[in-house]
């Protein structure tokens, strides 16, 4: 009874996260206890649900799409189009993934299917802000028909006066957009191309139309896009050395910190040298890989438990170090002493300690200019070409020698040894190179932010991108950046657009029945909890998928030691495909 | 000619204890040689000194004229002594071909710029290795329908056969195999005997086994050596070895050999 017991399982998963939010937002009602558990217990229902894939793919996807359109629906309901873009998108891959299909006609017209439902879920979704969810955040009919007509592109341009007018359309575009693109998403699948560039830009198409979709309907999408962009190419960075080399290494964050805080060294009038940020942001990814090096050297012959620790400990030192190389000692921090006697470098203020360093010079190019803080468009290309660079190399690692030579350390350190395999060269450059870019990411995101503090590279950075790996399937990159995308996304879209949704909702109830309204205080509680959310989702993740939701096939089988991997999915496929067979 | 291996007066303490003492013994270029003994009589600790897992105590491994004590096991790999392991050791979650092509990363030499940059060497030398994978992988008997199979999910016999395809990927000159029929059915034995003689013949390669199982060894062996608790206590053609009082005493105890005086025990069978 597989099914029954998976049933059993995720409804169990809903109500913990439903009364989880009951428990701790009592003000914010029902209604938020049931968004956060319904949502989870959905997705996890639809997918042991025994429907066929095409739905099941577009459901799932869609949901996502839905609920970006819930949350940012009542001030932007222009977010739909991109919602319902991406959904489409991740529909027709996903229905790929569970019916692969050799012929691309057929593909076409399953991916077409798949999501124009989740294109279809997304518009319903914003059917549902314009009618109920807006209204009862205190948003009234006028007011909203303002923000459909500025954040719907288009709408101007074809003269649709109504506002229903305006819906209709958007409904129509977002179904329409997510159909095209899971129709070519996956035909391009079952192209036997490799590289597969057709696939390549069908996901490139609709990633490099956001920021153009995002200003012409104001949708502000990209302040939150560029870090989900960067944590996303650490945990790539990451994925090298616990992916593929098998070395655990939870101080992650101190590397993204090195790239950071060169970049801010040698890019700011902090200390009087001002380089350019095209030459520093490579000055930055050595020092993180030597940086890496570093780390590696001493911990070589350390294994699984023992190397996790002092990375950890290693991943605290770095954040301290740069906090006491701020010149005087501060109240509270750390002085570097030799001897008792405090050494020579905290006399001269390098990092800026507690206030670190702020501002960083942009990145300058002929015709842009300087990168504006205020106009993320060239921001977001940039990183998109520094992140189609991170993955275009890192899949050339992974397939040669090299790669081979980490897997087999991974796989067995010994045998690797006696294939010939130089372990302490391989360890080595298993964290130089995964280190490297986060030196990328820390060079970026110093320039982006324009300032840096030593609190921004905590012991939470790098368990968030540990998470990312986990998520998505360790040593497998689509699966890590699906995996980003979630926990990112979670971080910085969903969790903090809807607590300040629940919190609209919760004040208007209040005001209604005159009682006292419930403020920013839960708005923070709620977004301050996330690491506990992140919690409870890795330990759901442990139980009932441990290889990630995407895995590496190596891990998969790794991890499953008892059933015969083959078997047992073909079963559950059957199952599923079949509801008599479910009972 | 100098004998490709030579072990002289190894000697190989573990604290107190005493695991190899004072063994000399030569292995000719172009031979099939086993090394047998009771449990526990030093076996795989001799074979780890000469891969290089361990260091000898006291005593010279000459191989190729060249003194290998303390030398790495990845170099000593590098140096032509290519090795399968009692309990098999594949990358169990990696194809096997990739496996083959893990055995050939000491004879590839494309660097790391070579590879970011996917160079015309890079590319002709990956070529080159895959060609030459699935050629080792039909040398042992696995077609191309095992090449893209997971090691783990391959038949026990199959796993054995890609540990020797492995072995051959690092072009050793030398090849260790421990107990290489451990655990397989008759036929299996006699299939992997014959790919021990072909790997020898065909390809010109010196072979050095552990063998539990004496039909195999004594089969197979163009020398033996026989070690008992750390000590060689005989060497010489298999025919000579199994008749020797001291090797039946040592496998079945005195009273045996008192009484093995007609035509050996009942475990010396011909093979």
């Amino acid at each position: 009874m597989p099914n029954t017991q998976r049933y059993v399982k995720t409804g169990g998963i809903g109500f913990a996260v439903g009364a989880f939010f009951l428990w701790n937002y009592p003000n914010l009602g029902i209604g938020a206890a049931l968004l956060g558990g319904l949502v989870i217990a959905a997705l996890c229902l639809l997918y042991s649900a025994p429907l066929p894939d095409m739905i099941k793919a577009g459901l799932i996807a869609g949901m996502f799409g839905a609920v970006m359109t819930i949350v940012y629906g009542t001030d932007k309901p222009g977010v739909a189009i991109i919602a319902g873009m991406l959904s489409g998108l991740g529909a027709g891959l996903l229905v790929f993934q569970r019916s692969p299909q050799a012929n691309p006609k057929k593909a076409a017209i399953l991916g077409a299917e798949a999501g124009a439902i989740a294109g279809a879920w997304t518009a319903l979704a914003l059917l549902l802000t314009a009618f109920v969810i807006a209204p009862a955040a205190g948003v009234d009919a006028g007011e909203f028909a303002e923000h459909l007509s500025e954040t719907v592109i288009f709408a101007d341009a074809l003269g649709l006066g109504s506002d229903i007018l305006i819906l209709l359309f958007a409904f129509a575009f977002s179904t329409l957009s997510a159909a095209i693109l899971g129709a070519a998403a996956c035909a391009a699948r079952s192209l036997p191309l490799r590289p597969n560039i057709p696939l390549l830009a069908v996901i490139a198409l609709p990633v490099l139309l956001i920021p153009l979709i995002d200003r012409a309907g104001n949708l502000l999408l990209l302040d939150a896009l560029i870090p989900i962009y960067i944590f996303i190419l650490l945990a790539l960075g990451l994925n090298i050395v616990v992916g593929y080399a098998g070395l655990l290494d939870l101080g992650y964050a101190a590397f993204f910190a090195i790239g950071a805080y060169t970049t801010a060294m040698l890019s700011s009038p902090h200390l009087g040298i001002n380089l350019s940020f095209w030459l520093v942001i490579w000055v930055a990814a050595a020092v993180a890989a030597i940086a890496g090096l570093t780390l590696g050297a001493p911990t070589l012959p350390l294994r699984g438990d023992y190397l996790a620790i002092v990375t950890l400990g290693f991943g605290e030192i770095v954040p301290i170090l740069f906090r006491s190389l701020g010149g005087g000692p501060p109240s509270g921090t750390l002085t570097l002493r030799f001897f008792g006697m405090p050494i020579g470098i905290e006399q001269v203020d390098l990092t800026g300690g507690n206030k670190g360093i702020n501002p960083i010079s942009p990145p300058h190019l002929p015709f842009i200019g300087d990168f504006e803080p205020s106009n993320k468009i060239p921001w977001y290309y940039l990183l998109i070409v520094i992140m189609g660079l991170a993955i275009f190399f890192i899949n050339r690692l992974r397939d040669s020698r090299q790669g081979r030579a980490w897997m087999a350390m991974r796989e067995d350190e010994l045998a690797a040894d006696a294939m010939g395999i130089n372990v302490v060269r391989t360890k080595l450059l298993a964290f130089s190179m995964g280190a490297m870019f986060s030196g990328f990411g820390g060079a970026f995101y110093g320039a982006f932010i324009g300032a840096i503090f030593p609190s921004s590279f905590d012991f939470s950075v790098s368990i968030i991108l540990l998470c990312m790996v986990i998520l998505g399937g360790l040593g497998n990159m689509t699966g890590v950046i699906i995996g980003g995308l979630l926990i990112q996304g979670a971080d910085k879209m969903f969790i903090p657009k809807g607590a300040e949704l629940f919190r609209d909702i919760a004040n208007e109830r209040a005001s209604a029945t005159g009682s006292s309204t419930v403020g920013v205080s839960a708005l923070q509680d709620l977004t301050q909890q996330r690491l506990l959310l992140f919690g409870i989702v890795l330990v759901v993740m442990m139980l009932v998928r441990p290889e990630g939701l995407l895995p590496n096939e190596r891990r998969k089988a790794e991890l499953h030691p008892d059933d015969d991997t083959i078997n047992s999915n073909s079963v559950a496929a059957e199952a599923e495909s079949d509801p008599s067979l479910a009972a | 000619m100098a004998p490709l291996l030579q072990a002289r007066a190894i000697t190989k303490r573990f604290g107190g204890l005493t695991a190899v003492s004072d063994v000399s013994f030569e292995i000719e270029k172009g031979s099939i040689v086993g090394l047998i003994g009771p449990n526990g009589a030093g076996k795989t600790t001799f074979f780890n000194m000469i891969t290089g897992l361990y260091t000898p105590s006291d005593g010279d491994m000459i191989f190729d004229g060249k003194r290998i004590n303390g030398t790495k096991p990845s170099e000593v790999t590098k140096l032509g002594i290519g090795r399968t392991f009692q309990n098999i050791r594949l990358f169990a979650h990696m194809t096997a071909l990739e496996n083959v092509l893990v055995g050939q990363h000491c004879r590839m030499n494309t660097g790391l710029l070579g590879t970011l940059f996917r160079t015309a060497s890079m590319r002709a030398e990956e070529k080159a290795a895959r060609q030459k994978a699935f050629e080792l992988l039909e040398y042992v008997g696995l077609g191309r329908n095992s090449a893209d199979e997971m090691a783990k999910n391959l038949p026990y016999g199959d796993q054995r056969r890609l540990e020797v395809a492995r072995a051959l990927a690092t072009d050793p000159k030398l090849l260790l195999l421990d107990e290489p029929t451990a655990g397989m059915n008759p036929k299996e034995t006699d299939a992997l005997t014959a790919l021990i003689y072909r790997v020898r013949d065909e390809r010109e390669l010196t072979v050095l086994l552990i063998e539990h199982d004496m039909k195999v060894v004594m089969g197979i062996s163009e020398r033996v050596t026989v070690l008992d608790r750390g000590i060689k206590i005989s060497e010489g053609l298999p025919r000579e070895v199994q008749t020797d009082p001291k090797v039946v005493e040592a496998y079945l105890g005195t009273g045996h050999a008192a009484k093995g005086k007609g035509g050996g025990a009942p475990v010396f069978d011909k093979a």
